[in-house]
């Protein structure tokens, strides 16, 4: 990009800024660190044009809207279509979490993101719901629960994201749009759906997964039925090359696996979607949502020979991390949250989910969680960091940490793809396990600064949460007891026949894997609850493997 | 406890849910020399189970998704039942700090939220020795 003679020149500026460094750290008896971003990656103090001559502007950087999308998947950006703003909710019984959700589309939410949704795999009368039930999200169990949930709310303007993939629920958010009468080839949103290479009897037939996508491919074109999610396992503490390596490599497997029953990839393509971190290191963290991006549309375009533009994109949802949100000095969290924000929204994010300063201690407030909202709402119309596309796109440093975290992501999934899938998922879990670790020893030693917790602590915060004006949610242990009589109602007033006919459909669907998502919506629409439809799937399959949360019993 | 017998923790989570935590305190404990024998999600009754028949002096009890005065004073509660004594109960994980007060009355000394080193944990252990 820069002509020989230019390069030259600058090349001897830049020996000559070098040894002006050395000097000005002697005089100051200042000893010579090496820098790295939070990854790993080797940092400059200063960046010229030198560290992106290999670069080719055609090739690699390029226009928003065009190949290979480093800056942007649109030609407008924010302009034409601003991010979902999608802050997640969950808590208590469907009525709780619907009067939350009415409550933050009031205030200006555009996105509906609810967590807890047919997690567990048993009725709200289980002993093992005592205590729990509606405070690590919101309890559904069958379709009266989602006729609640989306009470007043019209289904067919909000974009519907429902976190972790239960089958189950699915199917019922599709009855209730059908009961509504609203359209499914206009209903748009997204589940954290994705392939996994688990299971001692993985295999594409009778796989959850694999149905959701075929089905949504035939039957919902503006739902995406993959989102990647990677965001969790960056919140171990894995590097932003990992992060991006298992992104491609969980998409990539997703799509073979498709592919695999027949499908064509630009049927697939278009509709994955990914879920992304954005952690401390704002200048890694912008390139590597640029990186990311860009080896996506590479992967989709170059190996899988997809030939629809839009099969190339990537578009991604953000939740900010939680892994540096610190339980002491929790007002800090704010400031946290709101640069991980902005490093998404410069990387160009469509949708994003920020975290609310309470999350280390309780579940979000009311006002915590509008305090998120807010968030994103200042940055969107205070702060003027939307209006220019990819507005660090150019700089000499993102630029070459763009290049660097592609380059590394590259290496990680060759490393990756000499493995067998179900090595492979291994792999992503033990570098997990490893980086929460490491990670820890390196803050409990001092090594890596967090504020308030190593550095500048403060006696005994904790205790005195008071002192920051901090108010917590408190756990209602009514929601349980109101949830148990909410089922136990539904099944009296369901038709009991319809019920016992449903439940042998099912379980003779289950038997000739078929795709299961039409057999569960007749299912769901005869009131069958989670916990019944999981013992009808095991008459076929055996007993639940509880230790496969994200592959068995998620996807029930 | 007796002797020089090798410290025993139960290491227990309330729910399936993301499990950070849960295994750095477990590998920062082992790497402390202290036996820890992991028991994943159960519930309160069956963590008693899990305790009497592990012979442990500690049970770690993680506790994100749920609320845990309503879990720890059911596990009280219980291992008052079947009259264990010497066994130590000690949280980590989510715990709002208004509640911590509550939680002290119940017995629970150790009490570890987000931001904690886990040689705190191990010296808490090693000082109920």
């Amino acid at each position: 990009m820069f002509k020989e003679e230019v390069l030259k020149e600058i090349e001897r500026l830049n020996s000559e800024h070098e040894s002006n460094v050395k000097e000005v750290l002697k005089r100051f008896s200042i000893e010579e660190e090496e820098l790295k971003t939070l990854s790993g990656l080797p940092l400059k103090p200063v960046y010229t044009p030198l560290d992106i001559k290999g670069n080719d502007f055609l090739e690699d950087i390029s226009f928003p809207g065009l190949y290979p999308f480093t800056r942007g998947i649109t030609p407008m950006g924010y302009r034409t279509k601003e991010w979902t703003v999608r802050q997640v909710v969950g808590l208590g019984t469907a009525e709780e979490t619907n009067e939350r959700l009415k409550y933050l589309f009031n205030q200006g939410q555009t996105g509906f993101s609810v967590c807890g949704m047919g997690y567990q795999p048993y009725e709200s009368s289980d002993e093992r719901t005592f205590g729990i039930l509606g405070r690590g999200g919101v309890w559904i169990e069958t379709l009266a629960d989602i006729e609640t949930l989306f009470d007043g709310i019209d289904m067919s303007k909000i974009s519907i994201n429902q976190i972790g993939f239960s089958i189950p629920v699915f199917a019922m958010i599709i009855a209730e749009a059908k009961r509504k009468g609203v359209d499914l080839k206009t209903l748009s949103g997204t589940i954290q759906n994705v392939v996994l290479p688990i299971g001692e009897d993985f295999e594409v037939k009778g796989n959850g997964s694999v149905d959701i996508i075929e089905y949504c491919a035939k039957n919902l074109p503006k739902w995406n039925h993959t989102s990647i999610s990677v965001r969790n396992n960056r919140d171990e503490g894995v590097t932003a090359p990992q992060e991006i390596a298992f992104g491609i490599y969980l998409g990539a497997f997703t799509l073979e696996s498709v592919i695999s029953r027949g499908l064509d990839v630009d049927e697939i393509a278009p509709r994955i979607s990914f879920f992304l971190s954005s952690e401390n290191d704002f200048l890694e963290e912008v390139a590597k949502f640029r990186a990311i991006r860009r080896l996506w549309a590479r992967t989709v375009k170059e190996r899988f020979k997809a030939k629809n533009p839009r099969s190339w994109l990537m578009r991604f949802h953000v939740q900010t991390t939680a892994l540096n949100l610190t339980a002491q000095q929790p007002l800090n969290n704010i400031i946290r949250s709101t640069i991980h924000a902005l490093a998404a929204v410069l990387g160009g994010a469509q949708s994003m989910s920020v975290n609310s300063f309470d999350e280390a201690l309780a579940v979000p407030t009311k006002a915590s969680a509008t305090l998120s909202l807010r968030t994103q709402q200042i940055i969107a119309l205070e702060s003027g960091a939307s209006n220019v596309l990819d507005p660090l796109g150019g700089s000499y440093c993102i630029e070459s940490l763009t290049d660097q975290l592609e380059e590394k992501a590259l290496d990680i999934l060759n490393e990756m793809e000499a493995l067998s899938p179900h090595k492979c998922f291994q792999y992503i879990k033990d570098k997990g396990n490893d980086a929460c670790y490491t990670r820890q020893k390196a803050i409990d030693n001092d090594e890596m600064p967090v504020v308030g917790v190593n550095r500048f602590a403060m006696e005994d915060d904790i205790g005195e949460v008071d002192q920051w004006s901090v108010d917590l949610l408190k756990y209602d242990p009514t929601w349980r007891e109101k949830q148990i009589k909410r089922l136990n109602r539904v099944k009296k007033e369901r038709d009991p026949q319809k019920a016992e006919k449903a439940k042998k459909m099912l379980e003779d669907a289950y038997r000739d894997k078929v795709n299961i998502i039409e057999p569960m919506i007749e299912a769901v629409q005869a009131y069958l609850s989670i916990g019944e439809i999981v013992k009808v799937r095991e008459r076929v399959y055996g007993p639940l493997n509880m230790d496969h949360i994200m592959g068995c019993f998620f996807g029930v | 406890m007796k002797g020089n017998k090798k410290i025993r923790v139960l290491l227990v989570a309330d729910s399936l849910g993301h499990s950070t935590g849960y295994y750095v305190v477990a590998k920062g404990l082992r790497e402390a020399g202290i036996e820890v024998i992991m028991g994943g999600f159960q519930t309160p009754g069956q963590i008693v189970e899990s305790a009497v028949q592990e012979d442990v002096g500690f049970i770690g009890y993680r506790i994100m998704d749920g609320a845990p005065d309503v879990l720890v004073q059911r596990l009280m509660e219980l291992l008052k039942e079947r009259d264990v004594r010497d066994i130590k109960v000690i949280l980590g994980g989510i715990i709002p700090p208004p509640i911590m007060p509550e939680l002290r009355a119940m017995g629970i000394e150790g009490i570890f939220t987000p931001g904690t080193k886990i040689s705190a944990i191990v010296d808490y252990i090693n000082s109920k020795m």
